[in-house]
């Protein structure tokens, strides 16, 4: 979905580009002056051509919209039924991933955590900031979230490829702000629930 | 040059001469700061700095930027061109303006006088994000002379723009009727109201985080009933529309040159001027734009308006096209920055609908490819025609030309130059590198791509070297200007360059937005 809404807008946007690009550097190439030319014709307006080109990029962008509305609404909604959820949240200069009835995995800019989620679960998570705020960005998932301080919010995420992928704080937080990052990785789910087992077993005393 | 007759004026001329000098000297230093930020990004892990000198640099750079050059210099040029283009002799409010203008300076320093304190200048970037810029987080002083600076900015900027708009309606002289006017100073009436809308949420914010910080207050303290959006809704309140108010007036500047070397009248006088106000209007509804990640607003209702600015900023760039079809086209340096504003702007334009889609920004905002976005329409679109002004209205200040063969080169080193720094930027964000940091890893495509950006940065270093050097050797060998060395359209073009001392000694018939021009070709000029 959000692959193929940056690939939509960068087309229209480059063909518009394009275009315009083209009609610029043609005027400009095109009427050079030369030597002894005369005072070229003094027109000021053309009304219908004005109306046009007005009410053509207006259809565009409401076209855009449309487009843009129904992906958001795609991205944004929660599911009822999600199969896992973890509460994230950021602080100076680190993370902690808290899964709700399993363990809270916390690492810093020294040590940065690892977020494991099974592959094709919906996982819910709620982010929130003990501090300041940050931004939980996995660039693989061309998706961020604000954690800001005082309010939290939600959003699913459905990882749908094994992998470890790279995040980071994307809201400036101060001096470790570089290198507040973290990791997910994305299991198969027998691994999955194998991961969580020793979580357990580590946690005991 | 008397300089007690420079500190103590009050001439619009001397006043938006020291406006412009002012924020050339700010603009050096904020160039100087980019370079040291793209140099400590050259490699990755690299070490030119440490953190808190990185954070201190893009600070005051963006700082300086925004509210020490972009929109000052357009607010000295109107202090400078306005009254000559409606034909006044001097601006509503004379000693208002040398306030505004004292007002600016002070401000200024008082933003980078944080440096020599001992924890240093402010170092939460230009949008000083509460909480982080609250006094429990951010401790130094640099932080309050940060507020305290652009506070005073903020006070000039509104008080620049009480006295602009007055001028314009009340200065004007007979024949010149509203519709007369030419577009620059049509885009500054706009621009002044944005001014108006936008400075006092800024000023409220200022306040608020001031008490926050040094009065024991909460506004943006969640543990103490505060909220940290609430500084997010004040300062984009302020800070989108500022945003026009860093494009309107060079809108303005790039209407009044391309006419003059296209010979022919601007096209789609009316469809400009309404478009302007679109603009404006439409800015003021547009603000959590910058806020589609904070899940805390309606992103599709600011979405579409975000949408729909790019429409009458399509009819603007429509009608310079229109403007230059079928004309009669000289490219001296003026020109080719106009041009270059074109082509450069266009695309921050382009991905400034891409990033106005909320499930696109949910990967670009806060990522190097906003970054890129916004230096294409500030530095490539508002920088280029600060340079194609400098260039255009040089003459008529100073009395003397700058050379045409040093400005080309300029022009072409400050164009290469800003396209090989910014385009490989977009790449950068998009492959996940944040914006604001002092290192990236050392993966894929980003140390590539910033060591490109790095060198593109050089060049444009060049370029402005070499229009300093053309600005010393044109001052050592005067190329002699005349009243209108370039065939121009508008009426300060009529005075002597530079202006006598009240702006005119006599005024020709105005019958249109060109009066110079019906002056010297009654053989086309308008007769009503």
């Amino acid at each position: 979905m959000l692959a193929a809404d940056w690939r939509l807008f960068a087309l229209v946007g480059l063909a518009v580009a394009l275009l315009v690009w083209a009609l610029i550097l043609f005027a400009a190439l095109r009427w050079r002056r030369r030597d002894g030319d005369p005072l070229p014709p003094q027109f000021r307006r053309h009304d219908a051509l004005e109306i046009t080109w007005t009410v053509l990029p207006l259809v565009l962008v409401c076209g855009l919209f449309v487009y843009t509305y129904r992906a958001e609404a795609t991205v944004e909604s929660l599911d009822a039924t999600p199969d896992l959820a973890v509460a994230v949240n950021g602080f100076r200069w680190g993370w902690s991933f808290a899964y709700t009835g399993g363990p809270v995995i916390t690492g810093d800019a020294n040590a940065p955590p690892q977020l494991v989620l099974p592959v094709d679960k919906l996982t819910r998570i709620t982010l929130t900031s003990a501090d300041v705020n940050h931004a939980f960005w996995v660039p693989d998932f061309l998706f961020k979230r604000d954690a800001i301080p005082g309010q939290a919010t939600q959003f699913d995420l459905r990882p749908t490829k094994l992998g470890t992928y790279l995040g980071h704080c994307a809201e400036f937080c101060g001096l470790d702000h570089a290198r507040m990052n973290f990791s997910v990785r994305v299991v198969a789910p027998d691994e999955y629930a194998r991961w969580l087992r020793a979580q357990r077993i580590g946690a005991r005393p | 040059m008397n300089l007690l007759a420079w500190l103590t004026t009050t001439d619009h001329k001397r006043i938006g001469i020291l406006y412009l000098t002012t924020s050339l000297f700010y603009l050096l230093v904020a160039g100087a700061l980019a370079l040291g930020i793209r140099t400590q990004l050259a490699r990755p892990e690299n070490t030119v700095v440490d953190a808190h000198t990185y954070a201190q640099m893009f600070t005051l750079h963006g700082t300086a930027m925004i509210f020490l050059v972009i929109a000052p210099f357009a607010l000295g040029l109107a202090n400078f061109l306005i009254p000559l283009q409606i034909g006044a002799a001097e601006m509503a409010f004379p000693r208002l303006n040398a306030t505004s203008y004292w007002l600016f300076l002070f401000g200024g320093l008082v933003v980078f006088g944080g440096a020599a304190s001992a924890e240093g200048a402010a170092a939460t970037g230009w949008t000083a994000y509460a909480p982080l810029s609250e006094i429990a987080v951010s401790t130094g002083i640099g932080q309050d002379l940060w507020i305290v600076g652009v506070f005073l900015v903020s006070v000039a900027t509104i008080l620049t723009a009480i006295n602009l708009i007055t001028t314009t309606f009340v200065y004007r002289a007979p024949g010149m009727t509203m519709w007369r006017l030419p577009i620059f100073t049509w885009e500054m009436v706009a621009t002044s109201l944005l001014i108006f809308m936008a400075f006092p949420a800024l000023a409220a914010d200022l306040l608020l985080l001031f008490v926050d910080r040094r009065f024991g207050g909460h506004a943006f303290d969640p543990n103490g009933g505060g909220s940290a959006v609430l500084w997010q809704h004040l300062f984009w309140f302020f800070g989108h529309p500022e945003v026009y108010v860093m494009i309107l007036p060079y809108f303005g500047v790039i209407s009044e040159i391309i006419p003059v070397f296209s010979r022919k009248p601007i096209f789609g006088y009316t469809g400009l001027v309404l478009s302007a106000f679109a603009i404006a209007g439409l800015s003021m509804g547009v603000w959590a734009h910058h806020m589609f990640t904070t899940g805390a607003v309606n992103n599709p209702f600011f979405s579409f308006v975000s949408f729909l600015i790019a429409v009458p900023t399509g009819v603007k760039f429509f009608n310079w096209i229109g403007t230059m079809w079928r004309g009669s086209i000289t490219f001296p340096t003026p020109m080719l920055f106009s041009v270059g504003f074109l082509l450069n702007f266009l695309f921050g334009g382009v991905t400034g609908v891409m990033v106005a889609s909320p499930p696109i920004d949910y990967h670009a905002q806060d990522s190097y490819f906003v970054v890129a976005h916004f230096h294409y329409t500030l530095g490539g679109g508002s920088l280029f025609a600060i340079f194609a002004a400098l260039f255009f209205w040089w003459p008529k200040m100073f009395g003397s030309l700058l050379d045409e063969r040093l400005g080309k080169l300029c022009f072409w080193l400050l164009f290469v130059g800003f396209n090989v720094t910014f385009l490989p930027m977009h790449l950068a964000g998009i492959d996940g590198m944040p914006r604001r940091v002092v290192t990236y890893a050392d993966m894929g495509a980003l140390p590539l791509l910033n060591l490109i950006a790095t060198l593109g940065s050089y060049v444009m270093a060049a370029g402005v070297v070499v229009f300093v050097v053309n600005v010393v050797l044109t001052m050592r060998r005067r190329i002699p200007a005349g009243n209108d060395p370039w065939g121009a359209n508008s009426l300060e073009w009529w005075t002597s360059s530079p202006p006598h001392e009240h702006g005119f000694t006599s005024l020709p018939p105005i019958r249109s937005e060109r009066p110079v021009f019906d002056a010297r070709h009654p053989e086309v000029a308008v007769r009503r």
